[in-house]
């Protein structure tokens, strides 16, 4: 038997503070496709990165083809045939599919002095139809789409001769439909010899394309297993440490009076196109709405008009039984509006704060913290540590900056932040968009927890089965209108995706709200 | 974004200058002063082969680098009257360089800190001419007078960055355009007013009258002025919810909107107070180095830009930032006709110490802005 692809001998790595390997044993046999599961924060990337030659393991070797390596940057990586293609793309937008490939490693002619386009077409077409790969080598990188970009950066690495591709989360980025797709080029390639490992959160991308799966838990190896042999509770266990259940108890509660309302709401988009057209429903205390659709039919422009982040063009918003239409964004967090917003990098967090500041945002004119207008800042940081320990943030230190985070411990910090601000209503935009399923299953109890203190709570998500196992009333939203309200726990499938298409199906299982109008 | 292009090490090294704690910073700023001197020194040896002198005072070179250095950092220390010039060059620069540092950090790049000094300057010279012959002559009157044109320095900038705020809150125009024109609006509409209405007798250049002699305040008093505005501006940064406020608005608008900051008007305020920080330097500079409004006003609302770029936009920064332009300021003064080396040639030097000690922070912010550094993910 040939020596494995890849071989980490304990490999340990030590950040000041955290403990990011611990003694790490991996093998990764030639030819196959090996899933690196784990939480968000257990170590997963900074052991690719260290086999990458990013970082410098603190202890342990590398060993290549069963030789001993010592890397000191990823050009000693790549030229051990090594290639890592990162969550975000690499690529230089505005030049073709093949300057991209070849970038930094292009032919030349006249003796070096010019690039030789030619033959830099010719390899990167041969090299793309060897693997069966569907992409036009002189299309600009930006005009096609983030699967297609994805194969370019996986071309990128097979042109400068990697034999083992790292792929960090390679479908954090894609449609279901691109997901399918690049486990048929995982396949194509292993089939040609060369070795897979990807990184993940995702059970059933474990389990489904992967030969074999090791599971990373705070920086060990919990386990390495035949994804044949394994089931995707057994994974969730290794990764979580625990069992973890996978359907949510949602306990009937007492619904009050209506906690949220918008009545003919009508939003633009920043083109002035309109986005959201006559929207009406309400949410009473102590009752979960959910709103599915496919994205970009007006669910965001919806939220942004809700929370006060942009103006509707017509139509009343209340919040209990005020009309908030004309409030601040301020003034509505002031009256117990909370916010998880869809984009957490760009919104929910400022990326250089600490986590002290950032536990601070939307609260800085807070009594509690800022008295006076000065921010006492010691209650400030017992507040963060507060949210960091609750939800399990990782790394565990206020003075950590939220760009330092994976995205899904930043989505904890937020979701932490917003809940414990005791609100009347919660507006909670993918509220665990890129979270582990350890993570997703306490989000969704807290959001529950809020349910049953008489929160009202309006979810947005794109995850059917979250809105559906959340949710008391369903409604799904297509070209900026409600197509209809239904009962998550009767509307099958089918008829979902008739309604998120823009059809409305026949027998539907419709509720109507709660028995609270709201005095308009 | 996207940094592949760019070598391994040298990506590496921005990481680590994006990491690279306060101490590290300090050190590397240190290290780029020497690193400054030594290229500066050869650049002065070299020079001085080809100038002409009686006698070569350095090897067979006219300019002596040592001397040149000693005369640029120390002699400034060294006689009362170059350490008054240096109090003086440093305090101005400690004002104009916080006010810019305020913009910035509010993600606004006021370049008019030099109108917003030149208008208030004139404010102050206008107020305390006009209120010396109603007060008592004597200490308290001096003091309530240099209180008040203080004040009216601080209105007068604050009132007049507020207009290009305004312009780039109600009508996104873009803050340097207007302010690098609003620079050329001041400085003609003080050249209008003085020399129609305000002109003082007998003079044949374009002033007002002279402050009350008891409303001016010695270099050492305006240092301390400085250092108490170092304090206030870094608490209220960092320990209100206004410099929250403002220091979200500055890094991520996105992030600030969410937090319920009113995005206009933050603009209006920081423009506002930055612009009121530039103006009571302008009235520090009247009452302090000349005791009038004269035109040639000097450069330091630009100075201001590097002293705050040098710092990092942040007041401690401009702490150190200051005196090191204040010192050079006074140093280079008496270069020229102590040592006979040429100004221009001073001027290479100096800017080569501004240059190093930029650099690192410029490569820093280009590091961050590129995404690199940040530690363990």
């Amino acid at each position: 038997m040939s020596a494995p692809a890849v071989e980490l001998r304990r490999i340990t790595k030590q950040f000041p503070g955290v403990l990011a390997n611990d003694e790490v044993d991996l093998t990764v046999e030639r030819g196959s496709v090996h899933a690196l599961l784990g939480e968000n924060g257990a170590g997963k990337t900074t052991l690719m990165n260290v086999l990458y030659g990013l970082y410098r393991p603190t202890s342990g070797t590398v060993v290549i083809d069963g030789h001993e390596r010592v890397f000191d940057s990823p050009r000693d990586a790549i030229d051990a045939g090594i290639g890592m293609i990162h969550q975000h793309f690499m690529l230089v937008e505005p030049m073709t599919v093949t300057q991209n490939v070849v970038l930094g490693n292009e032919p030349r002619k006249w003796g070096g002095l010019a690039i030789d386009r030619q033959r830099a077409r010719k390899e990167v077409s041969e090299l793309a139809e060897s693997y069966g790969f569907d992409v036009n080598p002189t299309a600009a990188v930006e005009d096609i789409s983030v699967g297609e970009q994805q194969r370019v950066e996986i071309l990128k690495a097979l042109y400068r001769g990697a034999d083992t591709l790292i792929l960090d989360e390679p479908t954090a980025v894609l449609t279901p439909q691109e997901i399918e797709e690049l486990f048929a080029v995982f396949e194509e390639l292993t089939d040609a010899g060369k070795t897979i490992i990807f990184i993940t959160h995702k059970l059933s991308e474990a389990t489904g394309a992967a030969d074999e799966v090791t599971v990373l838990r705070d920086g060990k190896n919990v386990g390495s297993v035949t994804a044949d042999d394994v089931t995707g509770e057994e994974l969730a266990e290794l990764m979580v440490g625990r069992e973890v259940l996978f359907d949510v108890e949602r306990p009937p509660v007492e619904t009050g009076n209506v906690g949220l309302a918008v009545r003919d709401l009508v939003v633009d988009d920043e083109r002035g196109v309109r986005a959201v057209d006559g929207v009406e429903f309400s949410v009473a205390e102590g009752e979960v709405l959910g709103i599915a659709g496919v994205d970009g039919n007006g669910q965001s422009e919806l939220i942004e008009a809700v929370t006060g982040i942009r103006s509707p063009a017509a139509g009343r918003v209340y919040l209990g039984n005020s009309e908030i239409t004309h409030r601040s964004r301020r003034q509505r967090i002031e009256s117990g509006m909370a916010y998880v917003p869809e984009d957490r990098q760009a919104r929910g967090l400022v990326m250089s704060y600490d986590l002290v500041e950032n536990g601070l945002l939307g609260s800085q004119h807070d009594g509690t913290f800022a008295p006076g207008g000065r921010i006492d800042w010691s209650g400030t940081e017992a507040h963060a540590a507060d949210i960091i320990d609750e939800y399990d943030v990782r790394p565990p230190e206020t003075g950590a900056t939220a760009k330092s985070l994976s995205g899904g411990n930043q989505q904890k910090f937020i979701v932490g932040r917003e809940f414990n601000r005791d609100p009347e209503a919660v507006v909670a935009a993918h509220p665990t968009r890129g979270v582990d399923v350890g993570s997703v299953e306490f989000i969704h109890e807290q959001l529950l927890g809020l349910r049953e203190t008489g929160t009202a709570v309006l979810l947005v998500s794109s995850k059917l089965d979250e809105v559906r196992s959340l949710s008391d009333r369903l409604a799904v939203m297509h070209d900026g209108e409600l197509m209809a309200v239904v009962n998550p726990d009767e509307v099958t499938e089918e008829q979902l995706g008739l309604l998120m298409a823009g059809e409305r199906p026949a027998e539907l299982p419709t509720v109507a709200a709660p028995e609270t109008e709201v005095e308009t | 974004m996207n940094t592949d292009w760019l070598p391994d090490s040298v990506a590496k090294l921005l990481g680590r200058l994006v990491d690279a704690s306060a101490g590290e910073r300090l050190a590397v700023s240190v290290a780029a002063v020497v690193a400054s001197v030594l290229l500066g020194g050869v650049v002065t040896f070299v020079s001085g082969l080809f100038a002409e002198c009686a006698t070569p005072t350095f090897g067979p070179s006219c300019y002596n680098p040592l001397s040149v250095y000693y005369y640029l950092f120390l002699s400034p220390l060294t006689s009362s009257f170059s350490l008054s010039i240096m109090a003086e060059q440093t305090s101005l620069l400690l004002f104009t360089g916080l006010a810019v540092a305020v913009s910035f950090r509010a993600g606004l790049f006021n370049i008019g800190t030099q109108g917003q000094l030149v208008l208030g300057g004139l404010a102050a010279a206008l107020t305390a001419v006009a209120l010396g012959p109603v007060l008592p002559d004597g200490a308290i009157g001096g003091a309530i007078i240099a209180t008040v044109a203080m004040l009216a320095g601080a209105i007068v900038g604050g009132l007049f960055a507020a207009i290009p705020g305004a312009l780039k809150a109600y009508f996104d125009a873009n803050e340097v355009i207007t302010t690098i024109m609003l620079n050329f609006v001041a400085a003609d509409v003080a050249f209008f007013l003085v020399s129609t209405y305000f002109q003082k007798p007998g003079s044949g250049s374009i002033e007002t009258r002279d402050v009350p002699e008891a409303a001016t305040f010695s270099p050492v008093v305006a240092l301390l002025m400085g250092l108490v505005l170092v304090a206030a501006t870094t608490y209220l940064l960092w320990g209100t919810s206004f410099g929250y406020d403002l220091r979200t608005a500055g890094l991520q608008t996105e992030a600030a909107e969410y937090a319920g900051v009113d995005a206009k008007r933050m603009v209006v305020a920081s423009m506002t107070l930055s612009g009121a920080i530039g103006g009571a330097g302008g009235a520090v500079w009247v009452l302090m180095a000349v005791g009038r409004w004269v035109t040639g006003v000097p450069p330091l609302g630009f100075d201001g830009i590097t002293v705050s770029v040098l710092a990092s936009n942040n007041p401690l920064g401009v702490l150190l930032a200051g005196p090191l332009f204040g010192t050079m300021s006074a140093g280079s003064l008496s270069i020229d006709f102590q040592l006979g080396v040429p100004r221009q040639l001073v001027g290479v030097i100096r800017g080569l110490v501004i240059l190093f000690v930029a650099m690192p922070e410029f490569f820093r912010m280009l590091g961050a802005r590129w995404g690199l550094g940040g530690g363990v993910q």
